[in-house]
């Protein structure tokens, strides 16, 4: 086909040269005339079109993936495994009432020694992320008679009016000596990061106990020797400062009732469990007023709170109680309280300003109907339960109040009663004791080792300052830790898929996230817990953003071989017939000019 | 009429088939996740209750969905742990000579539909990719709470699922087919995510073994109704329906669950040896080498039921200012009690025996597809196959548009 189609003015050989030059002249080799261009430009041109328009298709199928910080991602999650933050804290020992001589500097110097050996032991083993563990100082000051000497290390800093303790009286109430040490050791400290906690030893005839306030100092009274006090100094700086007085094992590290948003929905029912015999109701404003702000305030380093409250009807519960005449009440033991949560009459979970990812926590008052009332939960070793109430870790907790008039035979149409205000204290006592458990702390107020027995003095704001700074170390900690695993199980995903688009807003939420995980870790380092608390909480809340981000969808976006399936069928033809109709033209071309090569040099030579 | 559907559209068979042969190779580069949650304790449980189908004639597919969905209840897993998606156009269906009610047995006894259903994800919601957003919770901000599943790392979630289905994949709704890679993807995303501790799968579909193939994450257990290349069957006709009505191994599920209350300690293996292949006309398939402990040790509740870890309070938190006679009231309690989950089992993984699934594919193109399966298994990486693939593809081109030149 090609063959016949000529440039026009190639079509007969001129005449006149026709005679002479016929026995030179091979049609098959020679030409006179130039081979046309014409078709070699309009097929070139389509091909030039073609390979034009490619970059265009390229850049229209092009999926765009907005740059993530995949090397510092995997810095954070490295730097996360390898050494988890360390939180700087300081530990100060206060000797009261210990002879020493006017020439013995040495001494504090020694004590301090003797302590910080004595913690080590203690600490032994890995260290739980969270605890100061790792970054302390310990200091010693003894005091007798305004006399005071420092150890090194706490020469410089933190300086109190020496004698000021000497002058408490510490036979009095727990709670003055406490407020009365804090004014003593609570002025700010210049030059130290991180928290100062202290333990004053005073050494003289009274007696024994061991006191740890609800500021951030504690105090052992008695008749002690120098070696059992480090013993014990070590022992609440170890295991109560630092570990938060936490029992291993109790709840484990990961179960940190905070939504991925650092949200917690605290939601409170009051479940009439049949309003047919009686109706109770509450007064929730007053008790949320005086005794739920303080501690919903008190978290606010750790989570955002907000909290809501709703009674309901109708709600029995759905594990079976039987009658003990000797303990004259209904009994739950403890093999019935995982049944106790009725789910399908309890509609607890209604809360509309919990967004997707917070946590809610159920705070459930159960009061039992007539036929079950008192209703008492008996512990394992067949006590009542003082408390009568039990947590769910990451649930919430569950308190059965019996009203007042169990043994009334119900009057015809139920009472109507509000709980009083001394009795709803009491519930949110136990609510409070449950907050605490649920986040995994101790309420009863003793705190026992292996050498020390102290009592626990409880804050009214539910959760004591030293207790709240073991709570924000840990939480910042597991957040920080919760986002470097996000973000890295993020770009492992993206990773994995190519073809994946990725939004700006993803890519922002994690440069955001990255951010934040920064900031808190620069300010664990230098020992503010509240800012780098909220810095983690929100650099979590990033990461959850951005890994959960809506348009990570694997059915909605396809791979390269989809592509490739997809375009080749309308381009692979119509282009390869285009590649293939230039190359044959070119070729064409430039056989058709070598014949006319041929012939004009035959003619060059014979004219 | 439980033929094997292909259904797929003649145009999307070549890029299905390329996919399909991608997924056989995929060998999920990242890194296992970080299994530092071992220790954590279960201490909730959800379900997710899918059925496929819609239209009247798979009756039985809602009334298999909507009777696992009360058994579970009936069990203790609360409706706002429960995500039922369901096509629900059976109850109100113009055929159905019951209005608003749905059985599943020919006796009537039982109305499925009776109270309290809450269908999480209604007719044309039941999609692919609704499905991959609640089990990745990957949703839009305003989907409210009682649609997401809000698990976490303590989470035990039961998957149930029902439908038409096939060699490695399942229909929904006639109109997109969820593919066992994806599932696989799906949980894998999940586990990365430590959106549970223990996943319990069961799906009641033709071939239904073949939907677990691509599983690889650990802590997931799976059960089909049906090994690859058997049907899965109806258990029988309601001649006032005028349709089946359940399916047989969800009848056999059902009839050992009600036997099952929720304090009973039944478990996993007996549910697993209850099924009969007789009367199920198909062989349940289980697969347990991706999941640690002993089933025989696993009661049913762990998934079917919600047994809740319980705590003490032990004592209330009293402060100075509200302290009235507490004063020295101070007891050591010992009541800590945790019903602790049984200390974790040594994995001795049970090797599912493979070797009759292969030989299940019978006939001359059964055995050049396994033929060339085998060969293709022999080379390794996939992905570079089907790149030569691709480029051997252009010369065949080339070499033809020539010719038609």
């Amino acid at each position: 086909m090609a063959e016949i189609t000529e440039s026009p003015e190639s079509s007969p050989d001129p005449p006149e040269t026709k005679s002479e030059q016929r026995e030179e002249f091979d049609p098959e080799t020679m030409r006179r005339t130039k081979p046309g261009v014409k078709r070699l430009v309009l097929t070139f041109s389509v091909l030039i079109s073609f390979v034009i328009g490619f970059p265009f298709l390229w850049k229209s199928v092009e999926i765009y993936r907005a740059p993530l910080l995949f090397d510092d991602i995997d810095l954070l999650s490295k730097r996360m495994e390898s050494e988890p933050l360390r939180f700087p804290c300081n530990f100060r020992a206060v000797f009261v009432g210990f002879d020493f001589g006017s020439a013995d500097f040495d001494r504090a110097d020694d004590l301090q020694s003797s302590i910080s050996n004595r913690m080590d032991k203690f600490v032994s083993g890995t260290s739980p992320c969270g605890t100061c563990s790792s970054n302390y100082s310990v200091s010693v000051t003894m005091e007798s008679n305004s006399r005071c000497i420092q150890s090194q290390s706490g020469r410089h800093s933190c300086s109190y009016q020496c004698g000021a303790i000497s002058s408490i009286d510490f036979r009095g109430d727990d709670e003055s000596v406490d407020d009365s040490l804090e004014r003593v050791l609570g002025g700010e400290c210049s030059g130290l990061a991180g928290k100062v906690y202290t333990v004053v030893i005073v050494n003289k005839d009274a007696e024994d106990k061991a006191i740890i306030g609800k500021y951030r100092h504690a105090w052992i009274v008695g008749r002690v020797q120098e070696e059992e006090a480090v013993e014990k100094i070590a022992e609440i700086f170890v295991k109560v400062f630092s570990n938060g007085g936490k029992e291993e094992g109790l709840i484990h590290g990961e179960f940190m009732p905070v939504g991925a948003d650092g949200r917690i929905v605290l939601s409170f029912n009051l479940l009439n469990s049949d309003p047919q015999d009686w109706i109770y109701d509450w007064d929730f404003n007053m008790i949320e007023e005086h005794m739920l702000s303080p501690v919903v305030d008190t978290l606010g380093p750790v989570a955002n709170i907000t909290v809501e409250s709703q009674v309901l009807y109708y709600t029995p519960k759905s594990s079976y109680a039987y009658w003990d005449e000797e303990l004259k009440s209904f009994i739950l033991n403890t093999g019935d309280l995982p049944f106790f949560v009725n789910s399908n009459e309890w509609h607890l979970d209604t809360s509309t300003a919990a967004g997707g990812r917070s946590k809610v926590l159920q705070l459930v008052l159960y009061i039992p109907s007539a036929k079950e009332c008192p209703l008492n939960l008996q512990l394992p070793n067949g006590e009542i339960s003082k408390a009568n109430g039990y947590i769910s870790p990451m649930w919430g907790g569950v308190v059965v109040w019996n009203p007042m008039n169990c043994f009334q035979d119900p009057e015809k149409y139920p009472a109507w009663h509000k709980i009083s205000p001394q009795d709803l204290q009491k519930i949110f006592e136990v609510f409070v004791a449950q907050i605490r458990q649920l986040v995994g702390l101790k309420s009863d107020n003793l705190f026992i080792g292996t050498s020390v027995r102290s009592i626990m003095l409880a804050s009214e704001k539910g959760f004591t300052e030293w207790e709240l700074d073991a709570l924000t170390r840990q939480h910042t900690c597991f957040n920080l830790w919760s986002c470097a695993t996000t973000l890295s199980s993020l770009s492992r995903l993206v990773q994995s898929l190519p073809r994946m688009i990725i939004m700006d807003e993803i890519g922002k939420q994690v440069k955001l996230s990255m951010e934040a995980a920064k900031q808190a870790e620069s300010d664990a380092s230098h020992g503010i817990y509240a800012a780098a608390a909220v810095s983690a909480r929100q650099s979590r809340a990033l990461a959850e953003d951005a890994f959960f981000h809506p348009s990570i969808m694997s059915v909605s976006y396809y791979s390269f071989e989809h592509c490739f399936a997809v375009y080749s069928p309308f381009f692979l033809p119509v282009s390869l017939h285009v590649v293939l109709a230039a190359l044959r033209e070119w070729k064409r071309y430039r056989q058709e000019k070598k014949k006319y090569l041929t012939w004009k040099a035959r003619v060059d030579a014979s004219s | 009429m439980y033929a094997r559907f292909c259904f797929f559209s003649l145009s999307r068979m070549a890029t299905l088939w390329i996919l399909l042969s991608l997924a056989c190779w995929n060998s999920f580069a990242g890194a296992s996740s970080s299994s530092s949650s071992e220790a954590s304790m279960h201490t909730n449980n959800w379900a997710v209750l899918v059925c496929t189908s819609r239209f009247w004639f798979n009756y039985r597919h809602m009334a298999n969905t909507l009777s696992l969905y009360r058994t579970v209840k009936r069990l203790g897993i609360p409706d706002e742990r429960i995500i039922l998606m369901l096509a629900d156009d059976m109850a109100c269906n113009s055929r159905n000579k019951y209005p608003a009610q749905v059985f599943n047995n020919e006796n009537h006894r039982l109305n499925l539909y009776g109270d309290n259903v809450e269908v999480d994800y209604r007719g044309y919601e039941v999609t692919v990719e609704n499905f991959f957003r609640v089990l990745t919770g990957r949703h839009e901000t305003s989907v409210p709470r009682s649609k997401r599943l809000l698990s976490d790392e303590g989470s035990h979630i039961l998957l149930y699922m029902t439908g038409h289905g096939g060699d490695e994949f399942l229909k929904f709704q006639d109109s997109e087919e969820l593919q066992s890679h994806d599932l696989a993807d799906a949980v894998k995303q999940m586990k990365e995510k430590r959106r549970f501790k223990e996943l319990l799968i069961m799906v009641d579909t033709c071939q239904a073994a073949t939907l677990f193939n691509q599983l690889h994450s650990p802590g997931v257990l799976a059960i089909g109704s049906s090994r690859k290349g058997e049907n899965s069957y109806s258990h029988h006709l309601d001649s006032d329906v005028g349709v089946s009505v359940v399916d047989r191994f969800t009848f056999y599920t059902l009839a050992y669950f009600e036997r099952v209350n929720m304090y009973d300690n039944a478990s996993l293996s007996s549910l697993f040896s209850s099924y009969n292949p007789s009367l199920l006309m198909s062989t349940t398939y289980y697969r347990t080498d991706l999941y640690q402990r002993h089933l025989e040790q696993v009661p049913v509740t762990n998934f079917f039921g919600s047994v809740m870890e319980t705590i003490y309070t032990d004592s209330p938190y009293r402060s100075p200012q509200r302290k009235d006679s507490h004063k020295g009231d101070i007891r050591m309690s010992s009541d800590q009690s945790i019903e602790d989950e049984k200390g974790k089992m040594p994995c001795e993984a049970d090797v599912v025996d493979n070797g009759d699934l292969d030989a299940v594919q019978q006939g001359l193109l059964g055995y050049i597809w396994s033929d060339l399966h085998m060969k293709l298994e022999s080379f390794g990486d996939g992905d570079t196959l089907v790149y030569y693939g691709m480029l051997m593809l252009a010369p065949f081109l080339a070499v033809s548009t020539w010719i038609s030149l």
